[in-house]
């Protein structure tokens, strides 16, 4: 049984990275880089049954993951699918940066660091729910994120989840080059946090990381480490497609046939 | 002249509030003793969340909170927030139209000894350009506290701008406060005398100044302490009587009051003579009292006088 549900994870992340492709192409573009890094994040969180957003709250700090985000809400059908291709033009919902104008979605957000901040005031102002965020590794380079470490575990907040898509690449570069961020678990530990260090491409990992999160004492973080443009080979680990515009016909057609 | 202080009249009216109303919530960085907030931490622990020397986080726990139904008042003093938390106070709170209400203390050139650190001189720029939010200066004690409890009720982000010494008390206590009016403080004939905070006690110390001359120049004093919204219509209602008008404040001219209704006036098609008083782009110093710095930035009584005689002379 674990096994078909993982099986119905990973081909549902398929989907999402293929109607992803489509959106930037037909739309003229947007980030991609770690919008294919964070996708099976984002797919466990919304079809791994582990998490009831009715009730539950989804905080994306990193903003700029918008359409990856898209794309999971629209196959979990919070919104019609034929709506993707209109991804930041002007009259659409859909806007660049994520956005509440977008039905399921509960915080805007694309000024990198406020999001844990957020997600703590709602861990602490609604104790009977858990309050996930997804961060970047990048965006630990804005101090309000270790503000919030401090904050959350001052006030246990242990039904918070910080989710790091530790994909290790940032607008202009590798993030060793830009910033290095150390040794980010030791940090966390550190903080006073429960740090479980897992491989974000793999739901198994996924799945188990978030139910023990769900059950600690402690604010918890998920250092996933990710590939920056995971699925499409030849964008695999080049900083250069932390965005696109105007992908052509042929770079399209070749990127979809690697997904 | 009783001299009363805006930050105990605050502390006291939230703890009142507080006590029939368990929603409010104060989200404080390290400032509780300065904005008399002791006896609310003390009464409702649960409600006083101390974020430490942390602003920015302090915002977004103040949003987040609120976004679980509280009503949240985030205190400090304004160099430090709405100053170093701006973005944060713009994205997480006006963006996702969170119900918190910044109190910033210490603004003005009124932090005296402090120097130019802690006299914040821009904070009304930098919250009256943000969309989804309200921004108010009270007069005195008593028009800090008729703010506080109709923030209490109101469900947006508002900015509530507090000085740090004890000031003139003017407002009448039976009058109210209402979001979007402005208050006729005196009625005048000559010249219309816009402000906002306890800086516009200035206009009646001129006034009584002036009562010596004859024949004596007749103010109209209005408290503009809805910022924003902004009572236009009250202050363009003046000057058609007055065409004079002279806008005093206790903040850069940059971005501030004055630069507002000059753009108003332009836009109107009414003719004015307006002079501006406020800081001209400079930045604050230490002083053993305001009035001395007041005197020093040129928005002092002798200031005020100075524009009203030139004013008239046209």
């Amino acid at each position: 049984m674990p096994l078909n549900k993982y099986k119905y994870l990973k081909d549902l992340a398929r989907t999402c990275r293929l109607d992803l492709l489509d959106m930037l192409y037909k739309s003229g573009g947007g980030h991609l880089g770690g919008p294919l890094s964070s996708m099976d994040i984002l797919t466990t969180l919304y079809f791994g049954k582990l998490f009831n957003f009715k009730k539950d709250h989804f905080i994306l700090s990193a903003g700029h993951l918008a359409p990856a985000l898209y794309t999971v809400l629209a196959n979990a059908k919070f919104f019609d699918k034929a709506k993707l291709p209109k991804f930041a033009s002007f009259n659409s919902f859909l806007q660049g940066h994520v956005s509440t104008k977008v039905p399921g979605v509960e915080y805007s957000s694309g000024s990198l660091g406020q999001g844990l901040s957020f997600a703590a005031g709602l861990a602490l102002g609604d104790k009977s729910s858990s309050v996930i965020c997804l961060t970047s590794d990048g965006e630990h380079q804005e101090g309000q994120v270790w503000e919030a470490a401090m904050f959350a575990k001052k006030y246990q907040l242990s039904n918070l989840i910080n989710i790091i898509d530790f994909n290790s690449y940032q607008i202009d570069g590798a993030t060793k080059d830009i910033m290095p961020l150390g040794n980010l678990a030791a940090k966390y530990v550190q903080f006073g946090w429960t740090v479980t260090t897992i491989d974000g491409h793999d739901f198994s990992q996924l799945t188990k990381a978030l139910s023990k999160a769900q059950k600690s004492d402690y604010p918890n973080c998920i250092i996933a480490k990710t590939i920056f443009a995971k699925g499409i080979s030849f964008m695999e680990k080049d900083f250069h497609y932390h965005d696109v515009k105007n992908l052509s016909e042929s770079t399209y057609l070749k990127a979809k046939a690697k997904l | 002249m009783n001299l009363t202080s805006m930050r105990t009249s605050f502390g006291e009216t939230l703890c009142q509030l507080a006590q029939n109303n368990p929603n409010i919530y104060v989200v404080d960085a390290d400032l509780k003793s300065a904005l008399n907030l002791d006896e609310f931490a003390q009464k409702f622990p649960t409600r006083f969340i101390e974020c430490g020397v942390a602003e920015a986080n302090a915002a977004g726990i103040a949003a987040g909170l609120a976004k679980t139904g509280k009503t949240v008042f985030l205190t400090s003093f304004s160099c430090f927030s709405p100053a170093i938390n701006w973005n944060v106070i713009k994205q997480s709170i006006c963006y996702n139209q969170c119900n918190v209400k910044i109190v910033g203390s210490h603004s003005g050139l009124m932090s005296t000894n402090l120097g130019a650190t802690h006299q914040m001189l821009e904070d009304i720029a930098l919250m009256r350009s943000l969309p989804n939010m309200e921004v108010f200066s009270p007069i005195d004690s008593i028009e800090t506290e008729k703010i506080t409890k109709v923030l209490a009720r109101s469900r947006l982000p508002a900015y509530l701008r507090l000085v740090r010494p004890t000031t003139p008390t003017i407002f009448d206590p039976k009058l109210n406060f209402t979001i979007g009016k402005s208050s006729i403080l005196k009625k005048g004939r000559d010249v219309t005398v816009i402000g906002y905070g306890p800086i516009l006690y200035e206009a009646f110390e001129a006034q009584a100044k002036l009562n010596l001359d004859k024949p004596y120049v007749s103010l109209e004093i209005i408290n503009c302490s809805s910022i924003k919204p902004l009572d236009f219509s009250t202050i363009l209602k003046s000057i058609k009587k007055t065409h004079r008008l002279i806008c005093l404040e206790d903040h850069q001219k940059n971005g501030g009051l004055g630069e507002l209704v000059a753009s108003l006036i332009l836009s109107s098609n009414l003719k004015c003579q307006f002079i501006h008083l406020g800081v001209n782009d400079k930045f604050g110093r230490s002083a053993k009292t305001y009035q001395k710095l007041y005197d020093y930035y040129g928005i002092g009584v002798n200031n005020l006088i100075t524009a009203i005689k030139s004013i008239t002379k046209k």
